[in-house]
C-alpha cells in the first residue's frame, strides 16, 4: 500500500473529524477516503476513528499515531523540497576551510560526523590556510573555518578556542629523542621544517618568535605544506619538525617540548548567515568541529589559560 | 640579437610596489603608503587611498590648525596654561609623565606634542584650539578624509569602555582573545580619527613648501617634526648623517603609523605616509616598526630614480 498517501488521508480526517469536509480538503470522493482509512486501519491492526452517525472522534490509538504520522509526512515534505532545490542545483551544503596538516583520520572523523548529523546537506570541505580562509571567507567563497590563530578575525564570529601543544619530530636515532621531553634550545643548531608562512603568518611569526626567545634559532628554516614532506626532511636527517601530537612512524619520533613553550590556538570561525537554514546549518558544523577537534587531534579547550603579560615600554605606549 | 626592451616607467613602479608589499608581508603587517617627491609630484602609492587609523599622527592637523590660529591672531603662542596633576592624559612620555603642577606656554605644549608625543600636552593644545576648528582646517585645506573624532582622552575612555577593561595593560593582555580586536572602535578607521595616506603627503607637502600656513609657522613646525626623538620607524630606514627624518608617529594596539618628510643634500625632498596594522597583538614588535623604514626607503629610492 501508499502508506504515505494513507496517512496523508488520515491526518486529514483527524484534522477534519468529518469524513465529507476531509474527502472535500482531499479533493476526492467520501467512499474511498473510507476505504482507504479502513485499509490503514487493517494494515496496522487498530481502529484509529470511533464513527457513529452524528461524529468521528480519534480512538486512543489514532491521538498515538496522529504525532508521528505527522512527522512522517514533515519529513517527506521535506525530501520533495530537498529534491526540487537539488534538482535546481541549490542543495544546501556548508562550505568549510581546514589547515591542510590536520591529518586523514580527522578529516575522515569530522566529515562522518557531520554525515550522520546533517544527511541532507553537503559538506564541501577545503585544504586551505589560515590567510587564504580569512580571505575567502570575506569574499563569502567560504562559510566556515578551522584556523590557527593570531589572525585577523574582525566581521567574524568565532568559536571557542582550543589548544594543542606543539612538540618536536625527530629522527628516531637522535640523541634527543632519548629523552622524554626535548628543550627548545637542544635543538640549536638543526633546521628547522614547519608549515608554510604563508597558510597563517601569525601563528608563523609567532612560532619562530617563540623558538628565538627559547635559545633556538633555527639557522634555515624549511616550509613544509604537506606533513609527509616535513616527515621526509626528518627522516633525511635534514631537519626537526615542529608539529602537533602525531604518531610515531618507522624512523621518526614525536617528543613533547619541556615547559610547553608553544602552543597552536585553533578555532571554528564563520560568517553570520543571513537565511536561518544556513545558519543552523552553519552551527551544526562548527558545533561538530568542536566536538571531533578535541576527541581527534588532542586538542583542548583555552578558557582559563594564564592572561598574557604586557609590560609597556615609552616607544609602544599608549598614543606614542 | 634583439636590443633589450626598455623597461617602462609604470612597470618600475609597480616593481618598487611589490617590494614594498613583500617587506610589509614579511614584517607581518598590513601596510598603507603614499610617499610624494614634493617638488614633481611623482609618487609611490600602496594601498594610499584606503582609511587608516590616526593615532598620534592626529596632532599633525592638530598642530596645523594651531599654528594658522596664531597666524590670524585667534590664540597667543606664548600663553602660559597651567596643568594640574589631577589632569594629566595618561601617557608615557612628557608632561604624562611628571608628578607635579607644570606650567608652560601653548607653543611649548605643542612641542612636547610633536617631539614626545606628549598626550596631556597635546590634550592641553586641543582644548585650546578645538577639535572643530581641527576639522575645519583639514577640509580647508583640501583633506576631506582626514576627520579627528576626539582628544587622547576620549580615545583612552573608548578603547577601555570597548575592551571591559579598567587599564590600558588589560586591554593589551586582552588584545589575543578572540573577538576584542574587533570590538575595539578606537582601532577602526570607520569609527575612530582617520585619514588617508596620500592626504597625510598632501598635508606634509604643504607644510614643506609654506602653504599650509604663513612661512614663519611653517618652519615652526618643520623644526617641531625634525626634533622628534623616536630612531625606530621612519628614521630607521634613513641611516646617513646628511639626510634629514623629520616625522611624527602614531601607536595604538597593533597599529604602528608615522608620516614625515626625508631630505637629501642635493635637496630633494620627499613627504612619506606609512600606516600599519600587526597580525600580531604583540607591543614590542621591532620588525613592524622598522618595516616603515624599509617601505619608506623603498619608495624614496624609486622616487629619487632619474
Amino acid at each position: 500500500m501508499n502508506l504515505v498517501g494513507h496517512l496523508n488521508c488520515f491526518v486529514v480526517v483527524a484534522e477534519e473529524l468529518h469524513f465529507g469536509h476531509a474527502a472535500e480538503r482531499l479533493g476526492m470522493a467520501q467512499p474511498p477516503l473510507s476505504q482507504r482509512i479502513q485499509r490503514l486501519e487493517k494494515e496496522l491492526g487498530v481502529r484509529l476513528f470511533e464513527r457513529s452517525s452524528r461524529k468521528v472522534e480519534l480512538t486512543a490509538p489514532g491521538r498515538l499515531l496522529l504525532e508521528d504520522a505527522r512527522e512522517i509526512l514533515t519529513r517527506v515534505d521535506r525530501v520533495y523540497a530537498l529534491a526540487e532545490r537539488a534538482r535546481l542545483g541549490e542543495v544546501g551544503e556548508v562550505r568549510a576551510g581546514l589547515p591542510s596538516d590536520l591529518g586523514g583520520p580527522i578529516v575522515a572523523a569530522l566529515i562522518a560526523a557531520f554525515r550522520q548529523h546533517r544527511p541532507d546537506l553537503r559538506l564541501d570541505l577545503r585544504e586551505t590556510g589560515t590567510a587564504e580562509q580569512i580571505r575567502a571567507l570575506a569574499e563569502g567563497a567560504l562559510d566556515a573555518g578551522i584556523v590557527r590563530h593570531p589572525c585577523d578575525t574582525r566581521d567574524l564570529e568565532l568559536g571557542p578556542m582550543l589548544g594543542q601543544p606543539v612538540g618536536v619530530l625527530l629522527p628516531a636515532d637522535s640523541d634527543l629523542a632519548a629523552s622524554a621531553e626535548v628543550h627548545l634550545a637542544d635543538l640549536t643548531g638543526h633546521d628547522l621544517a614547519v608549515f608554510p608562512r604563508e597558510e597563517a603568518p601569525g601563528t608563523y611569526d609567532e612560532l619562530l618568535a617563540a623558538c628565538r626567545r627559547h635559545g633556538y634559532a633555527p639557522p634555515a628554516v624549511h616550509e613544509a605544506r604537506h606533513p609527509q614532506f616535513a616527515l621526509g626532511l626528518v627522516l633525511s636527517g635534514t631537519a626537526v619538525a615542529l608539529v602537533a601530537r602525531t604518531d610515531d612512524v618507522a624512523g621518526a619520533t614525536w617528543r613533547p617540548l619541556l615547559g610547553e613553550p608553544l602552543t597552536w590556538r585553533t578555532s571554528c570561525v564563520w560568517r553570520r548567515a543571513r537565511d536561518p537554514e544556513q545558519a543552523r546549518a552553519i552551527a551544526d558544523f562548527t558545533a561538530i568541529a568542536n566536538a571531533v577537534l578535541p576527541r581527534e587531534a588532542g586538542m583542548t579547550p583555552l578558557d582559563g589559560a594564564p592572561v598574557r603579560r604586557v609590560v609597556q615600554r615609552p616607544a609602544s605606549g599608549f598614543l606614542a | 640579437m634583439s636590443a633589450p626592451r626598455e623597461i617602462t616607467p609604470r612597470e618600475l613602479r609597480s616593481d618598487v610596489r611589490v617590494r614594498i608589499e613583500a617587506a610589509f608581508r614579511d614584517a607581518g603587517v598590513t601596510g598603507f603608503l603614499h610617499a610624494i617627491d614634493i617638488e614633481t609630484g611623482r609618487e609611490v602609492a600602496v594601498r594610499a587611498d584606503e582609511p587608516v587609523v590616526l593615532a598620534s599622527v592626529f596632532k599633525v592637523p592638530l598642530l596645523v590648525a594651531f599654528h594658522r590660529q596664531a597666524a590670524d591672531g585667534l590664540l597667543d603662542p606664548t600663553e602660559p596654561v597651567t596643568l594640574r596633576p589631577e589632569d594629566r592624559t595618561i601617557g608615557p612620555t612628557g608632561v604624562s609623565a611628571l608628578l607635579d603642577e607644570v606650567r608652560m606656554s601653548l607653543r611649548d605644549l605643542a612641542c612636547l606634542m610633536i617631539t614626545v608625543s606628549d598626550n596631556t600636552a597635546a590634550d592641553a593644545v586641543l582644548d585650546r584650539v578645538g577639535l572643530d576648528a581641527v576639522n575645519a582646517t583639514a577640509a580647508a585645506l583640501g583633506l576631506p578624509g582626514t576627520v579627528v573624532e576626539g582628544s587622547g582622552r576620549d580615545l583612552l575612555d573608548m578603547l577601555l569602555a570597548d575592551a571591559g577593561a579598567t587599564t590600558l595593560g588589560e586591554v593589551w593582555s586582552w588584545l589575543d582573545e578572540p573577538g576584542v580586536l574587533g570590538r575595539l572602535r578606537a582601532l577602526d578607521p570607520h569609527r575612530t580619527s582617520r585619514s588617508i595616506s596620500r592626504e597625510m603627503t598632501r598635508l606634509l607637502g604643504l607644510i614643506w613648501r609654506d602653504e599650509a600656513a604663513p612661512p614663519a609657522e611653517c618652519a615652526a613646525m618643520r623644526r617641531l617634526f625634525g626634533l622628534q626623538v623616536w630612531p625606530h620607524r621612519l628614521s630607521s630606514g634613513f641611516p646617513y648623517d646628511d639626510v634629514v627624518v623629520s616625522g611624527k608617529t602614531g601607536t595604538l594596539p597593533t597599529i604602528r603609523n608615522e608620516v614625515g618628510v626625508v631630505e637629501y643634500p642635493d635637496g630633494g625632498r620627499y613627504a612619506v605616509a606609512v600606516f600599519t596594522r600587526s597580525l600580531l597583538p604583540i607591543a614590542v614588535l621591532p620588525q613592524a616598526d622598522a618595516v616603515i623604514g624599509t617601505a619608506a626607503r623603498l619608495a624614496v629610492e624609486w622616487l629619487r630614480r632619474p
